[in-house]
């Protein structure tokens, strides 16, 4: 008699904690959904706000007007000079957030960013040496930043390779890499006299004079990089388990992380190629996402992305109204947030941060 | 005149179709009577040698793993087990010598279609720290997918069924950091099982585990054994835990095979003396072998 009361005691505490992992779980997924629904409300008024802003002012009706049924010259005239801009904002954020993501997931690191360990810097001395010595290709740039981007990488990757990556000697070698490489791009900069509007561009990430032609270029890389990483988010969930494990489940991690670490190097460099070196956004943005959704990959990657457009963007807009006429570019915006934003993050890390 | 082609070439083809399974089922007859009495061994481990630079770490070790049974693999530490459990589950490559998987040689099985016969359980394993029960379970159906295939039915059915087996059923919602270590090694074991293989590896399964959670992670594998039929190979660092619970134990040292068979035969005094090189008792309580191992 006791000893079934007992029992049946202990049955409905499982099932009491059963009831409570559900009712968590739920509570989970209604955080996620309420989270991509506001960022892409809160992206939409940011794009709205980032066409007003300046000394052209259009009302929404206006601006739909203007774009599809009838000629408005201030609206065209916004086209022309605004739109462009606010399109590389978001494309660049997306693919540099999703890049962190991805170099997170691959270097099985939490403080991987594409800025802050080189890959970025890489991709821009590949630009800026073809914007020096070889104008006349200046239509492949994404092309030779992406190989810069692969150096960099595999420098980083093999330089901190011993009998394993620890976490911290990644970073610790990326900074190094990400130093040689931003120094080689002064060191060039002033070399040719210091008033190369292209190299400053790229350096200072500055995108003031971008056209759609910038957006044309952008646009097609961005777009394959984010669906091939889309592709990859259940190979990126496997790559959490060891190494040894993910094998024992048949997947050739060694290959896998090739393919990933490519596909992160692409979406960073080209984006760095038009939009100059972002360092701290591919870190903030995964980190902010994983508290909101989770870290399953097949949500992370596309709210990365949107996170990642809504905070390039605001970073470009804070910066070219916050001391108006005069601009500050979204990568020193970054910085400044991102700076203290990674050492709270070292220092509230228990495993990174001995 | 195409039909003409068409038909010399399928003539060809079963031609040759014949000639392939003359030679299966010669081989196959070669090798039985080479086994014991028509068991058809699970795994066959033939001569192998291994090397960690100039450390030779593997001379020779021959062995046949009996499908259906639990096979333990002991020994001192540096003996070679660890290697020989890598080897034998494709994370290291032999430098000399072969291991067949019923008949094929894994060196030509690649990882996927390893995976799909054989499930392996390591001794350390990590998952990101919001993943819940079901969908690091829900892992083991991996090696039978595409890239970007949905779940079948039949994956949901195996993947409920290793839960069940595994006593996680009402846990399926809970993220896997906030069970103990004896639930957490019960998850890695029923993620294996959802790849629902004939043979499973574990290494050193009870590591970490205090001695009630590894009675029952023991309990486990003998009742997947006994109940499911499944093949046990594993690596165990308590004699008596191997006596108890192996149908055959595998003893290594200095890379070779020393001692392998029925556990309460070739487990003694002289055998513990050359494989651990300490001075042990052996006692019999109810009829059952133990090593006084303290």
């Amino acid at each position: 008699m006791e000893e079934t009361k007992v029992q049946d005691a202990a049955k409905q505490e499982a099932a009491d904690l059963s009831a409570q992992d559900q009712a968590r779980k739920h509570k989970k997924a209604a955080k996620a959904a309420v989270s991509f629904i506001v960022m892409i409300l809160l992206l939409a008024a940011l794009f709205f706000a980032a066409v007003n802003i300046g000394s052209l002012k259009v009302s929404f009706s206006e601006l739909l007007k203007g774009l599809f049924v009838e000629y408005n010259e201030n609206v065209a005239t916004i086209y022309d000079l605004r739109f462009p801009r606010i399109m590389i904002s978001m494309l660049a954020g997306a693919a540099i957030a999703v890049s962190g993501v991805l170099f997170q997931a691959v270097l099985k690191n939490p403080l991987a960013d594409p800025g802050i360990i080189g890959i970025s810097s890489g991709a821009s001395f590949a630009a800026v040496l073809i914007t020096a010595f070889a104008p006349a290709l200046f239509f492949f740039t994404p092309i030779f930043a992406f190989l810069g981007g692969v150096i960099a990488f595999a420098l980083v990757y093999s330089l901190s390779w011993k009998g394993g990556l620890s976490p911290l000697r990644i970073i610790l070698v990326g900074v190094a890499v990400n130093s040689m490489f931003t120094g080689l791009s002064s060191a060039l900069n002033s070399m040719n006299g210091g008033n190369m509007s292209g190299v400053a561009a790229i350096v200072n990430g500055n995108i003031t004079m971008k056209t759609w032609d910038d957006v044309k270029t952008l646009a097609p890389y961005v777009a394959v990089g984010l669906v091939l990483a889309i592709i990859f988010t259940g190979k990126c969930n496997l790559l959490a388990l060891e190494d040894k494990t993910a094998r024992s489940l048949g997947v050739n991690v060694n290959a896998v992380r090739i393919v990933i670490s490519v596909i992160a190097v692409l979406l960073a460099s080209i984006s760095t190629a038009v939009a100059g070196v972002i360092s701290f956004l591919g870190l903030i943005v995964p980190h902010i996402g994983r508290i909101l959704v989770g870290s399953d990959h097949k949500v992370l990657v596309p709210f990365s992305a949107l996170f990642g457009a809504f905070a390039f963007l605001l970073a470009d807009t804070i910066g070219r109204t916050i001391a108006s006429p005069y601009e500050v570019s979204a990568s020193i915006i970054m910085s400044v947030v991102g700076g203290p934003f990674f050492i709270i993050l070292l220092r509230r890390s228990k495993k990174y941060g001995k | 005149m195409e039909n003409k082609d068409l038909q010399a070439i399928d003539d060809a083809v079963e031609k040759q179709a014949e000639v392939l399974v003359e030679q299966e089922m010669e081989r196959q007859n070669g090798n039985g009577a080479s086994d014991r009495a028509g068991e058809k061994p699970a795994m066959k481990v033939k001569d192998l040698y291994f090397s960690y630079g100039k450390n030779k770490v593997l001379k020779g070790v021959s062995l046949q793993i009996a499908a259906g049974k639990i096979t333990t693999i002991m020994g001192a530490n540096g003996c070679g087990k660890s290697t020989l459990f890598s080897l034998m589950t494709k994370n290291l490559y032999p430098r000399k010598g072969n291991i067949f998987l019923s008949g094929k040689n894994i060196q030509n099985l690649n990882l996927k279609e390893f995976a799909q016969q054989v499930a392996i359980v390591q001794q350390y394993n990590t998952a990101s720290d919001d993943i819940t029960v079901e969908n690091l379970v829900a892992f083991g159906r991996t090696p039978h997918k595409k890239m970007m295939q949905g779940s079948s039915e039949e994956d949901e059915r195996l993947i409920e069924w290793a839960m069940e087996v595994t006593n996680l059923t009402e846990y399926r919602n809970r993220e896997v950091s906030r069970l103990s270590g004896g639930q957490r090694q019960r998850v890695w074991i029923a993620m294996a099982l959802a790849q629902n293989t004939k043979i499973l590896f574990l290494d050193e399964p009870t590591t970490y585990l205090d001695i009630r959670y590894q009675i029952e992670i023991l309990q486990l594998v003998q009742k997947l054994n006994r109940e499911y039929g499944i093949t046990i190979i594993m690596v165990l660092h308590d004699i008596n835990q191997a006596i108890t619970y192996s149908d055959y134990v595998i003893g290594l040292k200095d890379g070779q095979v020393l001692v392998e068979g029925d556990p309460e035969e070739v487990i003694t005094a002289e055998s513990i003396r050359e494989l651990y090189g300490i001075e042990l008792g052996v006692t019999k309580v109810d009829g059952r072998k133990f090593v006084l191992a303290v």
